[in-house]
């Protein structure tokens, strides 16, 4: 277990080529000991190569990495002590289960108890037990990722254990109880979990800090909660939420107020010394409800379509030209066609270049 | 049409088992006859068709003192060269081909695949391009009409094959797995001893066997590198040949020669029924 700091940490696969193009543009970060995080992105976006740096398997083109302090930037992967889980199940075939599990124990030449009372335990969480003396390559593609998860987490002094979308292949029961599993091995070793993903619920549901990245960069830093309701860029509004964060180019009309279509938006935030008055205003869907008794931050809007979701209703509707997206409860009527919305101020999120303010 | 399927794939058996067979029972049977046998019309069953008798056989373990040609050190002398040369291929060829699939190499505009291809080139060139240089070496360095110098010539004729087959099945095995061993605990030598060749047996033994047959049958540069000290038997068969063809003990080392390779492909039959191979050819 240790704290991890990236420092200035840049990754270019041709660094020599005269236009050098980066895989992850400098950054610089820390993971504190013992907590759970998430790196959350597109494909493509730079997450696997984070993790490939923090693992020795990628050198980085510049920065430094230092695991409590001390530089293990040129530190071979074998002598990091760090556990990595692929994306896609990888057993040793020729070994048992059992063999399999004991391996990363076996290489750093573990007493044979410590490495039963070790295998067993993990064997244990992942429902492996009864299959510990079968062949690993007869079990299934999700048994098989759970042998790969294993040997990730069957070290308990492990700098952290970094998951490249671990649960892809598992089914969606399994994964739900893997997920809480993760969580309560986090809680009770304190050991640093790091998770790859592209699924935002799987990132929410897991991580006390979400790493949102997006072509080699680092977008925003930060608890569930802030990305949801404060994302700093309109594409990390856009890459959060299911429906993504409504978005509308809108014009300043005073020191706190935006226009949308001629409608007058109020929000919390200080207008006064943007440069451009071009701005996009974003809400999520989710605060936007139909107007009771409010007598402000009304829009008229025409409903197109209201999706039942099971236990919600998401209503889409125009304004002028505006696509809006509201999630209701089951329970709320929607009156007729033409109803008002109401926006509120606080939950209003102003963008200028893309650019939370 | 269900009976006639099965109608069908029997009777396609038969003909192909028939198709298989009938060469080595052929062989098997002239074997034991002697010259009236052979050339008085066709006779197949022993007993009835014509009386057998072992001299075929008995040609080939004589001395040329007593008539015979003696195959018992060429054999030998061919299943040393063979495996020797064939060990000797598959862990240099596995070694090459771990490091073509896994390492990047550069040199002005030569890069991995142009190396992979240099070596299967060396099996494209037609043998007779190869005889002279070979000669010449093996003369240079005193190796001529010797086993060490076949050796060395095999190893050079068998690792392309080893190499090409070796570094398509190492492609194939996930990068993410000499990783695994890496964050394991394990230095790039044992993550290759301990995981990826373990893992990697099937390829070695299809390469194996490809090393083996072609080895074990090479007549050509057995014939052009050795003279009087010594002999492989393809070309100790060759010899066997005489104004009148002596069907009965061509026939009876044709079978002796043949033997090892139908040991081999039992085992690796053995091997592939297991389901062992069956990642081999993913």
């Amino acid at each position: 277990m240790a704290k991890i700091d990236l420092s200035n940490i840049s990754h270019s696969y041709n660094p020599n080529d005269p236009n050098p193009v980066y895989a992850l543009n400098p950054f610089s970060m820390t993971w504190e000991n013992g907590n759970r995080y998430a790196i959350l992105g597109p494909s493509g976006c730079g997450k696997t190569t984070m993790l490939n740096i923090v693992s020795g398997l990628v050198r980085p083109s510049a920065g430094r990495i230092l695991f409590d302090d001390k530089d293990v930037t040129d530190l071979k992967t074998e002598d990091r002590n760090i556990a990595q889980v692929f994306q896609f199940p990888v057993i040793y075939n020729t070994m048992t289960v059992y063999e399999n599990l004991a391996f990363p124990l076996k290489c750093r030449d573990f007493s044979k108890s410590k490495t039963d009372e070790r295998v067993n335990s993990v064997a244990e969480t992942l429902n492996l037990k009864s299959f510990l003396n079968s062949p690993a390559r007869k079990l299934t593609a999700d048994q098989k990722q759970l042998i790969s998860l294993g040997r990730g987490l069957v070290r308990e002094d492990v700098a952290a254990v970094l998951m490249d979308e671990p649960l892809t292949v598992i089914d969606p029961d399994l994964k739900f109880r893997l997920r809480r599993n993760l969580k309560e091995i986090n809680e009770q070793y304190k050991t640093t979990l790091v998770y790859v993903t592209h699924d935002q619920n799987e990132a929410m549901t897991f991580a006390d800090n979400i790493i949102v990245m997006s072509e080699g960069e680092v977008v925003q830093t930060g608890s569930p909660k802030e990305l949801f309701e404060r994302p700093n860029t309109t594409f990390v509004g856009y890459f959060i939420g299911s429906p993504a964060m409504n978005l509308f180019e809108s014009e300043i009309s005073s020191n706190d107020s935006v226009k949308i279509n001629n409608t007058l938006i109020k929000t919390h935030t200080n207008l006064s010394n943007l440069k451009t008055k071009n701005i996009k205003l974003g809400i999520r869907s989710e605060f936007i409800k139909i107007a009771q008794n409010q007598n402000e931050n009304l829009i008229d809007v025409n409903v197109q379509k209201v999706e039942d979701l099971g236990n919600y209703k998401l209503i889409t509707a125009k304004m002028g030209d505006f696509t809006i997206k509201s999630k209701v409860t089951r329970e709320t009527e929607i009156p007729n066609q033409n109803v008002k919305l109401h926006i509120p101020a606080e939950k209003c999120c102003v963008y200028e270049d893309n650019k939370l303010i | 049409m269900n009976k006639l399927y099965i109608f069908l794939k029997y009777f396609f058996i038969v003909v192909w088992t028939v198709f298989v067979v009938a060469p080595f029972l052929w062989a098997l049977t002239t074997s034991f006859k002697d010259f009236q046998s052979v050339n008085g019309g066709v006779t197949y069953i022993p007993w009835v068709d014509f009386e057998p008798n072992l001299e075929g056989w008995k040609v080939l373990i004589k001395s040329p003192a007593k008539g015979g040609v003696d195959i018992i050190e060429p054999y030998f002398n061919s299943l040393f060269v063979t495996c020797t040369a064939s060990l000797i291929s598959i862990i240099l060829g596995t070694l090459s081909a771990y490091a073509l699939s896994r390492y990047t190499f550069k040199a002005g505009f030569v890069k991995n695949n142009d190396i992979t291809f240099f070596f299967i080139s060396q099996r494209i060139m037609p043998p007779i391009v190869l005889s002279i240089p070979f000669f010449l070496f093996l003369s240079s360095i005193n190796l001529l009409d010797s086993l060490t110098g076949l050796i060395v010539v095999y190893i050079v004729l068998l690792m392309p094959i080893a190499v090409w087959i070796m570094v398509d099945f190492f492609n194939k095995v996930p990068r993410e797995i000499d990783e695994t061993a890496l964050i394991d605990g394990c230095n790039p030598y044992q993550a290759f001893l301990k995981v990826v060749l373990p893992n990697s047996i099937p390829g070695l033994i299809v390469a194996g066997m490809f090393c083996i047959i072609f080895g074990w049958i090479d007549f050509f540069f057995a014939f052009i590198l050795t003279f009087t000290e010594v002999q492989l038997l393809p070309v100790k068969i060759v010899a066997l040949n005489s104004s009148v063809t002596p069907w009965w003990s061509l026939s009876a080392s044709a079978l002796v020669s043949v033997a090892p390779l139908i040991i081999v492909a039992f085992i690796v039959e053995r091997y592939l029924s297991k389901g062992n191979l069956s990642g081999a050819i993913k």
